[in-house]
C-alpha cells in the first residue's frame, strides 16, 4: 500500500505547460523566437516534474494535490511521463517543421507569425490537458479534462484551414464531443451510485469509488459501462467509433498527428480503463466485452490500413489496430493481461510517434504524401529511412524491437487466460500489420526514385526533426533489447488496475443492504 | 426542500423545447427554442439550489453560457442563411417518428428508473421524471445530429445532448462540487464556439453548411 503525500508537484505537471500556452497565446505577437523557447520550456518543465512524480510513485509514495483531486499513483505516473516525453519531442520537431509549414497556409486572418503563435499556444494547452486527464482523481473532472484535450486540439486539427482540414476539424470536434457526452452520462451514473455508498464528495474520487464499485446495482454497471465505453472509446478510436481518427490524424500538422496517435489515444484508453476497471473484479463480463471489442478493433484497423494510399491515413488506421491490441490486454482482465496492455500502450506510443514524425519528414522534404508518389528515398534521406523501418518493425512486432516484447506478452497473457481465439486473431492481424508497414516502407525508401523524390532540393530533414526521430528509434530498440528497463514501472502501474475483489467489506455490506432494501 | 411541482413542470417542458429545436426548419427559430430550453434548465438548477447552494452559481453560469452566449453565437452564425439545409427525413415522418419513439423512450425510462438508481422516498418520483426527460432530450439531440444535414443544426443537436446529461447530473448528484460544475459549464460554450468557427470556414470554402458536401475525405 503506497503512502499518500500532499504536494504541489503533480499540479505543476499540468499547470506549467498550460501557463506557457496561455502566455504564448496572449503575448505571442511580441515574443518572436521567445515563443518557441517558451513552448520548449513548458514541455521540458512538464517532463521534469513528471519524472519527479514517477520517481515518487514507483518508490511507493503517491503525490496528491488539491485534497486528492490530483492523484499521481503509478498508473498516472506512467502516463504523464509518456505524454510529457512525446510532448517534448513533438515540440522539438515542430521548431523547424512548423516554420516551413506556416508559409504554405493555415488559420485565417493572420500572418505566418500569428499562425505559429496559435500553433504553439494550443499545442501547450493540448499537452497540459492530456496531463491533467492522467492525473485527475475526480471522475467528473476526468471527463472535463478529456473533453478539454479535444477542445485544445480542435484548431490544431483544422490548422491548415483548407477543405480537407476543415472537414477533419468539424468531424473531430463533433464526433468526439458527442462521444464524450456519453462518457459524462456514464460518469454521472457512477458518481450517483458511489455517492449513495460513500456520501458527499467522496463519491467523486476514483480512489474511493473502487472500494465500493463491487456493490453497485448490476443495471447501473451495465448502463454506466456502456456509456463509458462508447464515450471514452470514441476518443480512443475503438471500432466502430473510429471514423474521425484517420481524417484528424492525416490532416493535422505532423507533430500534432504524432501526439494524437502517440499519446491522445492512450489518454482516452487510460480514462476508459480507470473508470470501467472499477467493475473488473466483480463484473467479469465487462472485461470480456472489452476483449471482444479490442479484437474487433485490431482486425478492422488492419484491414482498413491495407487499402490506403495516403501515408498518414495508413498510419492512422494502423493506430486503430494497435489500440485494439491495448484493449485486448485490458480485456483479458488478468494482472498479466493488464501488464501486457500497458506495455503495448507504451511501446505503441513511442513507435507510432516515430512513424508519424518520419512520415512528416518525408512530406517536409518532398511535399508528397501518397505512397504512389514516393519511391527510392533511402539514398537521399538515410536517417528518416532508418527511423521509419525501425518504427514499422516495432509496430509490427518484429524482434528485437519493443513491439515484439509487448505483443509476445499479450499473446502469452491471452494463452494463460485460455482466450485462444483472441490470440490467434491477434497473431493473424499482426502479420497484416507487418505486410502493410513494411510494404509502405519499401515503396517509400527503396526502388526507383519517384518524380517527387528526384527533385534536387529533396534532402534529409533538418537536425531538430532528425533528433526527435532518432531518440524515439533508440527507445524502440532499447526497450526491445532490454525490456526489463520498463518492467518495474509497468508492474507497479498494472497493480493499480483492480482484477481481484479487494473492496472495503464494511462499506460494501452497507451498500448491498441498501440495495436489497430497495428491492 | 426542492419545489417538486415546479421542477416537474420545468423538466417536462424541456421535451417540448427540444422537439421545437429539432423540428424547426428556420435555424433562428430553432435557436430561440434552444434559448427557451436553456432558461428552463437555469430554472431547474435554481430550484435545486435550496438543497445545494453551489447550484445557484451553476444556474448563473448556465444563464450566461447556455442562455446568452450559445444562442448569440448561433444567431451570428445563421446570419444570411436562416433556412436549414433540407434534412434526410421530411417534417411529417420525422414528427411522427419522434412522437412515437420519444413516448416509448420516456415511458420505458420513467417506469424502470429505479432499476439503476438507488433512491427511496419523496424524491424518487421527481428523479424518475427527470431521468426520463434527460434520456429523452439526449435521444432527441442524437437524432438531430444523425438526421440533420445542416452543420449548424447538428451543433444545436449537440447542445440538446449536453442539456440532457446536465439535467441528469443535477438530478442524480445535486450535492456535487462547484469546480466540477464550472468545468462542465464552460467547456460546452467553448466547444460550440470552436465548432461554429470551423463551420464558418466550411461555409467559406464549400459555399454551404451542408454536411453531405463534406466529402473530401473518404474512408
Amino acid at each position: 500500500m503506497s503512502r499518500e503525500v500532499e504536494s504541489v508537484i503533480p499540479a505543476l505537471v499540468t499547470i506549467l505547460p498550460a501557463a506557457a500556452g496561455v502566455l504564448i497565446l496572449c503575448l505571442g505577437r511580441w515574443l518572436g523566437w521567445v515563443r518557441e523557447a517558451l513552448a520548449l520550456a513548458g514541455a521540458l518543465a512538464a517532463l521534469a516534474f513528471s519524472v519527479i512524480v514517477a520517481v515518487s510513485a514507483f518508490g511507493g509514495e503517491t503525490l496528491t494535490s488539491f485534497g486528492s483531486q490530483i492523484y499521481a499513483d503509478s498508473l498516472s505516473a506512467l502516463l504523464v511521463v509518456l505524454v510529457s516525453s512525446i510532448g517534448l519531442l513533438a515540440t522539438i520537431y515542430s521548431l523547424r517543421y512548423m516554420r516551413h509549414q506556416v508559409h504554405e497556409g493555415g488559420l485565417p486572418h493572420t500572418t505566418s507569425e500569428g499562425r505559429l503563435t496559435a500553433y504553439y499556444g494550443w499545442l501547450m494547452l493540448f499537452v497540459s490537458t492530456m496531463l491533467w486527464a492522467c492525473l485527475s482523481n475526480n471522475i467528473i473532472m476526468l471527463y472535463v479534462a478529456v473533453e478539454a484535450s479535444t477542445i485544445a486540439s480542435g484548431l490544431l486539427v483544422a490548422f491548415y484551414w483548407d477543405k480537407r482540414a476543415l472537414e477533419a476539424g468539424y468531424k473531430y470536434l463533433m464526433l468526439l464531443t458527442v462521444g464524450i457526452t456519453f462518457a459524462l452520462f456514464g460518469c454521472v451514473l457512477v458518481y450517483a451510485a458511489g455517492a449513495a455508498a460513500l456520501g458527499g464528495h467522496k463519491g467523486l474520487l476514483l480512489s474511493e469509488l473502487k472500494t465500493v464499485a463491487g456493490g453497485f446495482p448490476v443495471t447501473t454497471v451495465v448502463l454506466a459501462s456502456a456509456f463509458l465505453i462508447v464515450g471514452f472509446g470514441t476518443k480512443a478510436g475503438i471500432a466502430p467509433f473510429h471514423p474521425w481518427l484517420p481524417d484528424a490524424h492525416a490532416e493535422a500538422p505532423t507533430p500534432v498527428s504524432a501526439l494524437l496517435s502517440g499519446v491522445m489515444l492512450k489518454v482516452a484508453i487510460y480514462a476508459l480503463v480507470r473508470t470501467v476497471s472499477l467493475f473488473f473484479a466483480d463484473f467479469s463480463p465487462v472485461a470480456m466485452f472489452l476483449l471482444g471489442l479490442g479484437v474487433f478493433t485490431l482486425i478492422i484497423g488492419d484491414l482498413m490500413a491495407l487499402a490506403q494510399d495516403d501515408l498518414k491515413r495508413m498510419l492512422a488506421y494502423s493506430s486503430v489496430s494497435q489500440v485494439g491490441y491495448v484493449l485486448m490486454g485490458f480485456g483479458i482482465g488478468t494482472q498479466l493481461g493488464i501488464f501486457a496492455g500497458l506495455f503495448h500502450l507504451v511501446n505503441h506510443a513511442i513507435a507510432k510517434a516515430l512513424l508519424f514524425l518520419a512520415a512528416g519528414a518525408v512530406i517536409y522534404s518532398t511535399g508528397a504524401r501518397t505512397l504512389s508518389q514516393l519511391g527510392g528515398l533511402a539514398k537521399k534521406m538515410p536517417v528518416t529511412a532508418f527511423c521509419f523501418f525501425v518504427g514499422a518493425f516495432a509496430v509490427s512486432g518484429l524482434p528485437p524491437f519493443n513491439g515484439f516484447q509487448s505483443k509476445l506478452a499479450l499473446f502469452v497473457a491471452g494463452a494463460y487466460a485460455n482466450d485462444w481465439w483472441a490470440v490467434i486473431l491477434g497473431i493473424a492481424a499482426s502479420l497484416v500489420t507487418l505486410v502493410v508497414l513494411v510494404k509502405a516502407a519499401r515503396t517509400i525508401f527503396w526502388g526507383k526514385l519517384s518524380e517527387a523524390a528526384s527533385a534536387t532540393n529533396v534532402r534529409e530533414a533538418p537536425a531538430s526533426v532528425c533528433a526527435a526521430m532518432v531518440i524515439l528509434a533508440a527507445l524502440c530498440l532499447a526497450i526491445g533489447v532490454y525490456p526489463r528497463l520498463v518492467y518495474s514501472p509497468l508492474k507497479a502501474a498494472s497493480a493499480v488496475v483492480q482484477t481481484t475483489k479487494t473492496h472495503n467489506p464494511q462499506v460494501l455490506a452497507v451498500n448491498i443492504d441498501a440495495r436489497n432494501g430497495n428491492r | 426542500m426542492v419545489n417538486q411541482n415546479l421542477v416537474h413542470t420545468l423538466s417536462l417542458m424541456m421535451i417540448f423545447t427540444s422537439f421545437a429545436a429539432v423540428e424547426a426548419r428556420n435555424l433562428r427559430h430553432a435557436t430561440i427554442a434552444y434559448l427557451c430550453q436553456a432558461l428552463l434548465i437555469c430554472g431547474i438548477l435554481a430550484a435545486y439550489s435550496v438543497q445545494n447552494f453551489a447550484l445557484i452559481y451553476w444556474a448563473a453560469t448556465a444563464l450566461v453560457t447556455k442562455a446568452i452566449l450559445i444562442p448569440w453565437f448561433l444567431w451570428r452564425s445563421t446570419e444570411g442563411a436562416e433556412q436549414e439545409t433540407r434534412p434526410i427525413i421530411g417534417f411529417g415522418i420525422s414528427a411522427v417518428l419522434l412522437i412515437v419513439g420519444l413516448s416509448i423512450m420516456f415511458k420505458l425510462t420513467h417506469t424502470h428508473a429505479s432499476l439503476f438508481i438507488n433512491v427511496k422516498g419523496g424524491m424518487a418520483k421527481l428523479l424518475a421524471t427527470n431521468l426520463a426527460v434527460a434520456f429523452t432530450v439526449f435521444a432527441l439531440g442524437l437524432y438531430a445530429i444523425l438526421t440533420r444535414r445542416d452543420a449548424i443544426k447538428t451543433v444545436i443537436g449537440l447542445c440538446l445532448l449536453e442539456n440532457g446529461v446536465h439535467l441528469s447530473l443535477v438530478s442524480l448528484a445535486p450535492t456535487i462540487k462547484e469546480t466540477a460544475l464550472a468545468g462542465i459549464a464552460t467547456e460546452v460554450v467553448v466547444t460550440v464556439y470552436l465548432l461554429l468557427y470551423i463551420i464558418g470556414g466550411i461555409r467559406e470554402k464549400f459555399q454551404s453548411t451542408d454536411t453531405f458536401k463534406l466529402s473530401e475525405l473518404h474512408w
